[in-house]
């Protein structure tokens, strides 16, 4: 057994190692997501002290409705499903957010409780901070309060376009649409998925998301196997899919924009300016 | 703020403001243009001579914050068939109703619509407007004539810059409305018609405070997204149950209990998120009976 003394020097030195790599993650998750590379720099070494890096995994849940919201998360690589309930079973996507968004959106309008169950759908890297730490440094900054309001708008456009297109639209161009909005915010060609868990987010039964794939498979636009699809044909895909993406992708771009809202570049200026300091 | 007469004839020196925006074409609207509707405003106009608090958001504001913003609002009528805020118009204002009944709908690019989310006296038009998004893909229209008092975006703006009772009821609303949002999209998937119109009358009745709807078979259709025959059927057979009379372009409700037991969950989850801003507004409501007028609204 070694001495406490001794332990308690190599401790130290453990440590080291560890709180350089955290220190890394976070500063790489920060940099993934779109929220927190747009608020200015100082704002951000505020926040970054209260975040703290996770690595979420595929089925998680983050919240069910009803529960109280312990914790905000920032997604970086990972993506969140928001699924409303019916009768405690029947579930339907109404919302997706990955990369450009936050989980938690509620807290931020003075709700501290969460209306819809938040479900990983592809693990990898958030940041997540303290309900109490988010509210207090939500109150002190004014540009993180302007993005965040920026992105509830555009999170209301999205539920509300999902709710028309769940509406009209076939399964087999609902299913487009939801691999490209996939797609987008986990930055891969490829991504794992069950027709079961499809079958949930769609709000159809599991038979009609494999008929939809299969056809999509058919025109060589997407590879299905094992619960691995792969993105062939983007340009195809997008045509296949309603025109419900290309409006909400406009959205969160922020096509629609006026003096008030800051293009969508400044974003990105903004994200290589961080990644540089880093 | 500015007095005006809502009834002044065309011509007429007011300081009415008239929004200067189309009529909406769908044809189910058209047969109330001149018809039922014409009587109506009037009609509240003077028995309920419509004033801001009549918004529950503004009921809700503390009484200094109200004072502060009473000169800033401006009195809108709001002509059944007209558009608030048609698709990716920039919202330059937030409008409070007092009265009426505004949906929130789609269109698709085929032409199909589904309303999201019908806004009354409890809630706004415009959250674009305060969440600095500009605008919305979809479309505000006034399915039930009523009022409105409206405040610019810059002055809305300022107003919020210091954290305000405003702001929080604001956001609150903004959340009852995701909520609502997101409930209808998972009734309009899973549950029946029947119920879907169940759930539609009351939360219509609720936001009216009344127990009259003025609405056609034909407008429901548009809203819920159906066949016109899908809704008289589903209204046939509640009709049959004694639960609602319908005639004339008008649905009455005659057992709202019998209604309410006939609906999803959903009525009831939205009408919970709705009611969470109550608390603060029950304060005002106190304000009002004992300071004011008596209270108007039976939410």
């Amino acid at each position: 057994m070694l001495a406490p003394r001794l332990e308690a020097s190599l401790a130290p030195l453990a440590a080291r190692p560890l709180r350089a790599r955290t220190n890394s993650v976070a500063r790489r998750a920060a940099i993934e997501n779109c929220l927190l590379a747009a608020v200015p720099r100082e704002t951000y070494r505020r926040l970054a002290a209260r975040l703290e890096p996770v690595v979420l995994t595929f089925g998680e849940i983050l919240y069910e409705p009803g529960d109280a919201i312990g914790h905000v998360y920032f997604p970086g690589a990972s993506l969140v499903s928001l699924l409303t309930l019916a009768d405690g079973h029947l579930a339907l996507e109404v919302g997706l957010i990955g990369r450009e968004g936050m989980v938690g959106v509620p807290l931020m309008l003075g709700h501290p409780v969460s209306p819809v169950r938040a479900l990983v759908q592809a693990g990898g890297t958030a940041m997540r901070m303290a309900a109490t730490d988010f509210f207090r440094e939500f109150r002190l900054s004014v540009p993180l309060q302007d993005e965040l309001y920026r992105y509830t708008h555009a999170l209301m456009a999205q539920i509300s376009q999902t709710a028309a297109c769940n509406r009209f639209h076939v399964v087999e161009r609902r299913l487009a649409r939801w691999l490209l909005m996939t797609q987008d915010r986990v930055k891969s060609d490829q991504f794992r998925m069950t027709h079961e868990f499809l079958a949930h987010m769609l709000g159809v039964r599991r038979v009609g998301v494999t008929n939809a794939a299969r056809r999509l498979q058919q025109r060589k636009l997407i590879d299905y196997r094992r619960g691995n699809i792969t993105v062939l044909d983007r340009d195809g895909l997008e045509a296949a899919a309603c025109d419900c993406y290309e409006a909400v992708r406009d959205m969160h771009e922020g096509a629609p924009t006026g003096p008030a809202t800051r293009p969508a570049t400044r974003t990105a200026t903004r994200k290589l300016r961080i990644s540089a300091a880093a | 703020m500015r007095r005006v007469d809502l009834h002044a004839r065309e011509g007429e020196e007011t300081g009415f403001c008239l929004m200067n925006i189309p009529t909406l074409e769908l044809p189910s609207l058209l047969p109330y243009a001149g018809t039922c509707f014409a009587a109506r405003p009037k009609k509240r106009a003077v028995s309920a001579a419509c004033t801001p608090s009549q918004n529950h958001i503004l009921a809700a504001l503390p009484a200094e914050e109200y004072e502060r913003l009473l000169p800033d609002l401006e009195s809108v009528a709001l002509p059944v068939g007209s558009t608030v805020y048609g698709a990716d118009e920039r919202e330059r204002h937030l409008y409070f109703l007092t009265a009426g009944l505004v949906a929130r709908f789609y269109v698709t690019a085929s032409g199909a619509s589904a309303e999201f989310a019908v806004t009354g006296r409890e809630g706004v038009i415009g959250v674009a407007a305060l969440l600095g998004g500009g605008s919305t893909p979809s479309r505000a229209v006034v399915l039930n004539a009523g009022h409105a008092y409206r405040l610019p975006s810059t002055l809305l703006k300022e107003e919020i810059r210091h954290d305000s009772a405003l702001l929080r009821l604001l956001l609150r609303y903004v959340h009852a409305l995701i909520a609502q949002t997101g409930q209808n999209a998972v009734c309009n998937r899973h549950h029946s018609l029947e119920q879907q119109l169940c759930r539609w009358i009351l939360s219509c009745l609720d936001r009216l405070g009344s127990n009259e709807l003025v609405m056609t078979h034909e407008l429901i259709a548009h809203m819920l997204g159906v066949r016109r025959e899908g809704v008289t059927e589903a209204a046939g057979r509640l009709q049959h149950a004694g639960l609602i009379h319908c005639g004339r372009g008008r649905i009455a409700v005659l057992d709202r209990p019998g209604l309410e037991a006939r609906t999803c969950e959903c009525y009831a989850v939205v009408k919970r998120e709705c009611d969470r801003m109550l608390p603060e507004l029950r304060r005002r409501e106190l304000y009002i009976t004992t300071r004011l007028r008596p209270p108007l609204f039976a939410w």
